[in-house]
């Protein structure tokens, strides 16, 4: 009778670095001190000071979907390299770090995620909170009919100078930002105006009831998409914002860069 | 009537009736207190300065404690006045003294409990709120408050009980007016961006998006905040003290 840590030692063996995902101080310090390899941190605040670390802005239900953007980060980061074996330890079920998964990096698991996150004009938490506003909004939607929004984040002084006024700015003079608990209940309330919502670098909601009018030419979004995509794909190719898209009629939200499309998220599994 | 006079009349027996009453009543105010300090948090309150922790490991805590002092503090009078009345020392003006002191005796020691844990939780509290800033000349700070925390309440404490602290004050004043000057140098320039900042923000003569001049600079503002405005163009973003943005002027600039 083999013991089950024997079974599965070559699950374990000859890895290039540890990643773990949310840990305790204390359990990453265990870690760290008994640890050959390199141990990186992936969670969604650095507050157990951990050397190699990488943000995580979402909190991502999907296991896989979490590691994948570990990986990502610390490639981007130049934390792991392609073709580097890593063991990921994470958090599946309860609050403790339960499950590990042997990965082989690869350059092609870009998928643009993280790049969105750390590389893009606004504050990464600015996207993050302006992700899961939407996400939330379509979770629940405008009493209980689907709605569509778009938000165009970061670069705003450009977007306004590209768009125009549909009616009266209801944010004129307000100094709200994205994140503030007030306004969750205030978008769902404006989702149901037309336009775009523009949010600042620094998360201030700027302006709603904007019509963008970049020029459409050159972008490249996926055929079957409306025009709110549309719109929102081509005012990031003309500014350096970032569009997310809660799409009325499939209910998807779509974050664009650079006039592309660079995630798709489902909000029910949120 | 005979019987109280026959009582008044034995100071023995009286001095033991009060010193008897002192004791129960210091037990209860005792426990009164420890009820009270438990049900208006400061247990929580105080945990894990290090004051706390040191009472933890000597079997108390800083409620108890507290709540000891009060019940020794009636305790003391009690016995005071006990022996007053039995006349066992007669010696008015000592007594006197005596019984000016013992009080501010225990508040002096009250002051110095609580300014440890003022103290201790400062310094708990500003090292928390700078653990995000990974500076290491940072770690100064907390241990400045609470020795300013402790310098204070040692002050208040020494006065308390008669110390002459002239000279500490002096040091004091010497701190405090060098603390005032010193900042009031260094964030000048902060309190002048944050007036006009205040004003930019309430009124917006200009708004994100809008196309503007200020002094040299020419771009689409960015951002406005309590400070500063960025300003950008095509190939640079300008930062703008909004204290400037008052001086010079803005100049807004209308396309077409």
């Amino acid at each position: 009778m083999a013991e089950p840590s024997e079974l599965f030692t070559e699950l374990l063996s000859e890895v290039d670095a540890i990643l773990l995902f949310s840990p305790t101080g204390s359990y990453y310090e265990e870690v760290v001190a008994e640890s050959e390899v390199p141990v990186l941190v992936v969670s969604d605040g650095d507050d157990i000071g951990a050397e190699e670390f990488v943000e995580l802005p979402l909190e991502f239900d999907d296991v896989a979907e979490r590691i994948r953007f570990g990986i990502e980060g610390a490639l981007e980061r130049g934390l792991l390299k392609d073709g580097d074996v890593v063991t990921c330890a994470v958090t599946m079920f309860d609050d403790d770090i339960d499950t590990t998964s042997r990965v082989r990096v690869d350059e092609d698991m870009e998928s643009g995620i993280y790049d969105l996150f750390s590389n893009s004009r606004a504050d990464p938490s600015v996207i993050r909170a302006v992700l899961e506003l939407a996400i939330e909004l379509g979770k629940k939607g405008q009493k209980g009919k689907p709605v569509g929004a778009l938000f165009a984040v970061g670069d705003a002084g450009k977007v306004m100078n590209k768009s125009r006024p549909l009616s009266y700015n209801p944010f004129e003079k307000s100094h709200v930002h994205v994140g503030d608990p007030i306004v969750n209940v205030m978008l769902k309330e404006f989702s149901r105006l037309d336009g775009a919502f523009v949010i600042s670098d620094s998360g201030k909601i700027v302006s709603a009831y904007r019509y963008l009018e970049p020029s459409a030419e050159g972008v490249d979004i996926p055929k079957g998409l409306g025009t709110r995509h549309m719109a929102g794909g081509a005012v990031t190719r003309d500014t350096n914002a970032t569009a997310v898209v809660l799409s009325e009629s499939d209910g998807l939200v779509r974050a664009f860069k650079g006039g592309e499309l660079v995630l798709e998220l489902d909000p029910e599994d949120y | 009537m005979v019987r109280w006079s026959l009582f008044t009349d034995q100071p023995a027996a009286l001095a033991a009736a009060v010193l008897a009453l002192g004791i129960l009543l210091g037990y209860l105010i005792g426990k009164l207190n420890k009820r009270l300090l438990t049900a208006v948090g400061v247990s929580d309150a105080v945990e894990g300065t290090p004051f706390e922790r040191t009472a933890q490991s000597i079997g108390t805590s800083t409620v108890i404690i507290v709540a000891r002092l009060s019940s020794w503090f009636v305790y003391g009078v009690a016995m005071l006045t006990a022996i007053h009345i039995a006349e066992l020392v007669n010696a008015e003006t000592f007594w006197l003294r005596v019984t000016q002191f013992v009080p501010q005796l225990f508040i002096a020691a009250l002051v110095l409990i609580v300014g440890f844990v003022i103290a201790d939780k400062a310094e708990l509290v500003v090292s928390e709120r700078l653990r995000g800033v990974k500076l290491p000349e940072v770690g100064v700070l907390p241990k400045v408050i609470k020795y300013s925390a402790l310098y204070i309440a040692s002050l208040v404490a020494l006065g308390q009980i008669g110390v002459n602290t002239t000279a500490l004050n002096v040091l004091l004043a010497v701190y405090v007016f060098g603390l005032i000057f010193l900042s009031g140098l260094a964030f000048k320039d902060f309190l002048a961006s944050g007036a006009a900042g205040i004003y930019l923000l309430l009124n917006q003569p200009y708004g994100i998006g809008d196309d503007v001049q200020i002094g040299d600079h020419q771009g689409i503002v960015q951002e406005v905040d309590v400070f500063v405005t960025h300003i950008e163009n095509e190939e640079e973003e300008f930062i703008v003290p909004n204290s400037h943005v008052l001086e010079s002027g803005i100049v807004r600039i209308r396309s077409q």
